[in-house]
């Protein structure tokens, strides 16, 4: 018996030692300037999702299960420099919220609900603070939830893209929905799509463009683009997988001076642990040729993975949530596909970080952030932190090019 | 599962083949505290209801295994089990599926030495004994490092007297729901192999390899699975008591990328004296924790992205007391009393997952009381085909009648 004591010891002994274990976390830079920090609105029961500003009032969403489950939407005054919290709506039958946005005339206010059976919540807006539900749209198609939902007009009449979850038996897929009715939404459209999620879509002057995790992205015609598309019935373009796949969301943008369209900036959603860590890259797609895009440059952030942008399209400026990372502002003036050798990616993408294209970041360096989502509106950047609330920042005040 | 013990087989003759039944199910109450949000929870189940058969012919040439889990029908809801995840359930225990098993072996001796080949639905050849066949009621909460099971496995595998080699290739995706079936497009796409040494009778010491490809996204695309396990198990020669040392990592892999990785070390031994029985566990194992439904106790399945919320560090300890009572002679009835001590902590920081914040205080406290019935043959240890079997056709037999059936040469030889 001795022996067997012996030998299971010394088992025991090589077993701890492997079981050691360390994650090794890198942490992000922060060489470039900071954004000026005006004010955080504190919200510590629930995590907190994205952010949506109009006007004097901002909404956020909370996400996961923290003390509380993330089924509140939170209304905040953000006239002044500190967000301050005038109404919490809860959301009943819902563990997380995704996406909120107005409709571009401040009437509704949308919000994606997740699990189980997803929805999207209408509300009414007559007192912005104080919104009325008007109707919840769930079908079986919406379920098992919204991951996004994306509001945008198209030739005069409201939609809604939904990005539905996959679930047990049922792909990924993209739903849209006519809200000219807001009491009786119609499904006018819906397609399986994206590999294995479809995480987001960005729709200008009637393209659509979908994010299709490892399908990488597709252009679409909805009615812009004269190839016989509609919403109802979307058409194909073009399709390009960007290196690393994980193609979570999209921003075309439009120069506002220039009037140059030619690039949209993807975001890639690598594996992260919430508050943690984070991964994945912005990459920049030439969209010049719907039917041919092609990935020309890429910004790279050690330490931190990218989600959901706002640009600043008059003066050229990327703003990224990037999680840990806090807020990274880009310069994306000029032309992003040609750099020196010295900045080149050895598969010829431009390296924008290694271009030094990033203006500023923040907030983060005084205590942990995890920065869901980014806003620009009036001159003021709004960052929503899935770990402490909504912070209300100066924008880049270095100008870029 | 309990360890039942003295009851003759339900076993027929006929022509080549030697067939045997056997049928068991536990009741059982829990109370956890707390088990969610700092309420206390007690609830009733039927658990682990399961038919068995096993038939072998030509003397073992070739075997079939089988097993229906009724746990579809009893245990929707899922069984509190703190710490556990898996399935599209967390915190309490996922039911498996109506078709547990269900492998044909066929088998070649050469003396000591032997090789087989198996297909079916079943275990990979990856890991140690499946929770089912081992004491305790509740699950250690590393059944999803430490084991990979119902998937549609084929397994060749070798042995000498000394050391069994096994290699199979599977699907990786696990079940979706109990009336799940292995997806036919993910056949072949994973695989594991596992090296056994005997080193000297009643020592059996394990290591294995599994690459289980997008497990939890049943279509593909989410992240990959590189299992690592080892393990030691220790019996006595009267197969009268045991002790297990494990350990097991599973590292997740999006592409080429490595992102996290969850450890596990479990430690229990089970000894009989007579009637009586008793049983201690000690567990450290890291968990993914995962995004939750409007019912907190399940999780979305799949995932809507490659991220965690956390991961948490859950330290188990768990004690059994269980008698044993033949009130006919292939009949077993096992009344037991199990007692769990949970604690947790979080490894990230920050963490989208506080678990002390969401439980509602830094210890849970599990008190189980309920009875074991089983009829004819028993589980026996689950996870090995045909030579790779540690043991053969185990059956409830008299505790004073054993080894004539066991395999020269093998170990493990416990009825379980």
């Amino acid at each position: 018996m001795s022996n067997l004591a012996r030998r299971g010891a010394t088992v025991a002994a090589a077993l701890s030692i492997v079981s050691c274990f360390s994650d090794n976390p890198v942490v992000p830079p922060t060489d470039s300037p900071p954004l000026a920090v005006l004010g955080l609105g504190v919200v510590a029961e629930r995590y907190t999702g994205e952010v949506w500003v109009r006007g004097s009032v901002a909404y956020t969403t909370t996400w996961g299960s923290r003390e509380s489950p993330g089924n509140a939407i939170k209304i905040w005054d953000v006239a002044g420099d500190i967000p301050n919290l005038v109404n919490t709506v809860i959301v009943p039958s819902a563990s997380t919220l995704g996406d909120i946005q107005t409709s571009d005339d401040g009437q509704l206010l949308i919000v994606a609900t997740e699990f189980a059976s997803g929805s999207i919540m209408i509300y009414r807006l007559s007192d912005p603070v104080n919104p009325q539900l008007i109707s919840r749209y769930t079908t079986p198609l919406t379920s098992p939830g919204v991951h996004t939902a994306e509001v945008q007009r198209v030739n005069g009449t409201l939609y809604a893209f939904l990005s539905v979850d996959p679930g047990i038996g049922s792909a990924a897929r993209l739903v849209i929905v006519d809200l000219s009715d807001p009491a009786v939404p119609t499904q006018v459209f819906t397609a399986v799509m994206g590999s294995p999620f479809v995480h987001d879509v960005f729709v200008r002057d009637g393209i659509l463009i979908t994010a299709l995790w490892d399908d990488g992205m597709t252009i679409w015609d909805i009615g812009g683009a004269g190839s016989g598309g509609s919403v109802s019935n979307p058409v194909a373009l073009g399709n390009v997988v960007t290196v690393g796949g994980a193609v979570h969301n999209v921003w075309w943008y439009h120069n506002a001076i220039s009037g140059d369209n030619r690039y949209a900036f993807v975001g890639e959603e690598g594996p992260g642990a919430t508050g943690a860590s984070a991964s994945g890259d912005i990459h920049v797609v030439d969209v010049s040729n719907f039917a041919a895009p092609r990935e020309v440059a890429f910004f790279h952030l050690p330490g931190a993975g990218t989600h959901n942008f706002s640009v600043d399209e008059t003066r050229g400026i990327l703003y990224a949530a990037y999680y840990n990372g806090g807020v990274r502002a880009i310069d994306i003036t000029g032309d992003l596909s040609s750099c020196a050798a010295a900045h080149k990616a050895p598969d010829g993408r431009c390296d924008l970080a290694s271009m030094g294209r990033e203006l500023a970041h923040g907030p983060g360096d005084e205590h942990p952030v995890y920065i869901w989502g980014v806003l620009l509106s009036s001159g003021r950047v709004y960052a929503s932190d899935m770990l402490n609330g909504l912070w209300k920042l100066a924008e880049v005040s270095i100008p870029p090019g | 599962m309990l360890l039942p013990v003295a009851a003759r087989a339900q076993s027929v003759h006929y022509g080549p083949a030697h067939i045997e039944f056997g049928a068991q199910a536990i009741g059982v109450g829990t109370r956890e505290s707390p088990a969610i949000h700092g309420r206390v929870l007690t609830e009733g189940y039927l658990t682990q209801p399961m038919v068995m058969a096993m038939a072998s012919f030509w003397n073992n040439a070739v075997e079939l295994k089988g097993a229906l889990d009724f746990e579809g029908v009893t245990l929707k809801r899922g069984e509190l089990n703190a710490g556990i995840h898996g399935e599209g359930y967390i915190d309490r225990r996922h039911p498996h599926t109506y078709l547990h098993e269900l492998v044909v072996s066929a088998q070649r001796k050469f003396g000591d030495n032997g090789a087989s080949l198996a297909l079916g639905k079943g275990f990979a050849p990856f890991g140690t004994d499946d929770p089912m066949a081992r004491p305790f009621e509740k699950y250690p909460i590393n059944h999803h490092l430490a084991q990979v099971l119902e998937r549609a496995v084929a397994v060749a595998s070798a042995r000498t007297r000394r050391v069994i080699l096994e290699a199979g290739l599977f699907n990786g995706d696990e079940p979706e729901s109990p009336g799940d079936v292995p997806n036919r497009k993910r056949y072949w796409d994973s695989w594991s192999s596992r090296v056994t040494l005997i080193p000297f009778p009643q020592g059996e010491l394990q290591t294995s390899f599994a690459l289980v490809r997008s497990p939890e996204n049943a279509t593909g695309g989410g992240v990959d699975h590189h299992k690592q396990s080892a393990s030691i198990r220790l019996e006595d020669a009267q197969h009268s008591g045991y002790g297990l040392l494990e350990w097991a990592r599973t590292t997740n892999y999006a592409g080429s990328s490595r992102t996290f990785a969850f450890t596990s070390l479990l430690a229990e031994t089970w000894a009989r004296y007579g009637r009586a029985s008793g049983a201690f566990r000690f567990e450290r194992t890291e968990r993914p924790d995962e995004d939750r439904l409007v019912d907190e106790f399940r999780s979305p399945l799949p995932a809507t992205d490659l991220s965690i919320n956390g991961r948490s560090q859950w330290t188990i300890i768990t004690a059994l007391l269980a008698a044993t009572f033949q009130p006919l002679e292939t009949l077993t009835l096992e009344p037991f009393a199990e007692v769990a001590r949970i604690r947790f902590r979080p490894t990230l920081s920050p963490s989208g997952f506080d678990p002390t914040q969401f439980y509602g205080s830094n210890r849970i406290w599990s008190v189980s009381v309920g009875a074991k019935l089983a009829l004819g043959m028993s589980h026996m240890r689950m996870g090995r085909y045909g030579v790779a079997s540690t043991e053969k056709r185990v059956m409830k037999m008299r505790s004073k009648e054993m080894d004539d059936m066991h395999m020269h040469g093998a170990t493990g030889s416990a009825p379980y």
